[in-house]
């Protein structure tokens, strides 16, 4: 086994597995097989951007501060996802979309996505990047305060923030819930779950931020590709059963197998 | 050509690079651990490129305000003035951001700011237990028992009067928090490896717009 890093022999044949589940549940999608639950925070979205529609003010979307490189980019990649759907339904809809950006490597990224949602929506010329896609700082707290500023001065309706959080969870959610918005919570940093989940009016609880992209696209095969997640849940769940009777019977196989 | 280049061409990058990535965290090959350096050397580059972005829509934005006298244009002024206050320091000395100027400048302004910001948590986290620890039904009822044990087996006086107050919170911790912790952990890592595996293999596009 020179070739395999060791310690990672079996997470790469779970990896591998993944990979055959993520297939299969394609598979199962296209042919309509695959049905997942509604989440009732990504379906509140549309109802989100209507009410700034009716109260004539705008919406914040908030992608967090984290950027492509680090442990955070898939919360990134699945907050980016739900922006590019906002940026659509903000277009349509004729709301004004405000996402200040943190990260400069991501920022160009979030440009581009809520720029192609107005020009799908043939409102392009709506869209005005540096005022709506502000950078404010790529400090934690220096961002964190730019974000209360302008939400203090605009005074949005809703709010969406999906991405990985850190302390500034607690100020944003609080502030824009005292100013009355509409506010969407989600994020897979468990420290800050609670925070969303005290104050936010929907949230979005760890792995669900992932499942947002191919829940919003609506497409089965898409759709059939997050299935192999509750596949995997349940071997874990299983694995996890077997491990704790065994490890309670002095047979720590279990951890023994996962640390080869 | 357009779809090719806007659609194609990523998403095979995307392909290649994320199967490499892969490789380099599971294999020990040394032609792919050496791949994998320089593509994150590429990473540092990029981001480094980046950073023109964020200064340039900063100019932009602020410039504007400044030259229309919008609304605090006075503010904006004296953000650009301090983002070229550090850029001169940093790079006059020629240790950047090693340079005892560079580091008095940024441990007299940024962190107190910084440490004023973060100790006003304080008062949202207060603001935010107030809502959710008021008793309306049975559940919110168990909520509050809860907090009242792990507040007061979290502060010095309490234990020390009645040290029951620790031990129920060391038990509400390690034996009731860590099993849904766990759980919902379990369940992010899954998450992500399997937005992973959509992204490597061209069907999560949202960093792409959609194209």
């Amino acid at each position: 086994m020179g070739i395999l890093t060791s310690g990672r022999i079996v997470a790469f044949i779970a990896f591998i597995l993944a990979w055959i589940a993520t297939y299969l549940g394609i598979e199962l999608g296209k042919r309509g097989k695959v049905k997942i639950r509604r989440l009732p925070a990504l379906d509140a979205m549309e109802e989100a951007v209507g009410r700034a529609v009716e109260m004539g003010r705008p919406v914040f979307d908030i992608i967090g501060m984290g950027t492509f490189t680090d442990i955070y980019a898939t919360q990134t990649v699945a907050g980016l996802s739900v922006l590019n759907y906002v940026a659509h339904l903000c277009a349509r809809l004729g709301a004004k979309l405000y996402a200040p950006q943190a990260s400069v490597d991501v920022m160009p990224v979030a440009i581009e996505m809520v720029r192609e949602g107005y020009l799908a929506e043939g409102k392009i010329e709506e869209l005005n990047v540096d005022e709506q896609l502000p950078y404010l700082s790529g400090t934690q707290f220096a961002w964190a305060s730019g974000i209360l500023g302008m939400a203090s001065r605009l005074k949005p309706a809703s709010v969406i923030m999906v991405g990985p959080f850190w302390a500034e969870s607690m100020m944003f959610a609080e502030t824009f819930d005292r100013l009355g918005a509409l506010e969407i919570g989600g994020t897979a940093r468990l420290y800050q779950l609670p925070f969303f989940a005290a104050v936010c009016d929907y949230v979005l609880i760890g792995e669900e931020i992932f499942a947002a992209g191919a829940y919003l696209s609506g497409d089965p095969l898409q759709t059939g590709s997050i299935a192999c997640q509750d596949w995997y849940k349940i071997a874990a769940i299983i694995l996890g059963v077997i491990g704790a009777i065994l490890a309670t019977a002095g047979l720590p196989w279990v951890s023994q197998l996962m640390s080869i | 050509m357009s779809e090719v280049v806007r659609k194609y061409i990523p998403l095979l990058i995307t392909f290649i690079v994320g199967v490499i990535a892969v490789l380099d965290f599971y294999t020990t090959v040394p032609a792919i651990r050496g791949t994998f350096t320089v593509l994150k050397n590429w990473g540092i580059v990029v981001t480094a490129f980046a950073l023109g972005v964020g200064a340039v829509n900063l100019f932009r934005v602020h410039g504007k305000r400044i030259a229309e006298r919008g609304e605090l244009w006075p503010l904006s002024g004296w953000l650009l003035f301090m983002l070229i206050v550090f850029v001169v320091v940093g790079l006059s000395t020629g240790k950047f951001d090693a340079s005892w100027q560079y580091k008095w400048i940024y441990n007299a302004i940024m962190l107190p700011l910084g440490a004023t910001m973060y100790s006003s948590l304080c008062f949202y986290m207060a603001m935010g237990a107030y809502k959710v620890l008021r008793i309306r039904n049975i559940d919110s009822l168990f909520l509050f028992l809860t907090a009242i044990f792990v507040v007061f087996g979290n502060t010095p006086i309490f234990p020390a009067a009645f040290p029951g107050f620790f031990y129920t919170r060391e038990w509400i911790f390690k034996t009731i928090i860590s099993g849904a912790y766990r759980g919902i952990r379990i369940g992010v890592g899954i998450g992500a490896v399997v937005l992973g595996i959509r992204t490597i293999l061209g069907l999560e596009r949202g960093y792409l717009g959609r194209a």
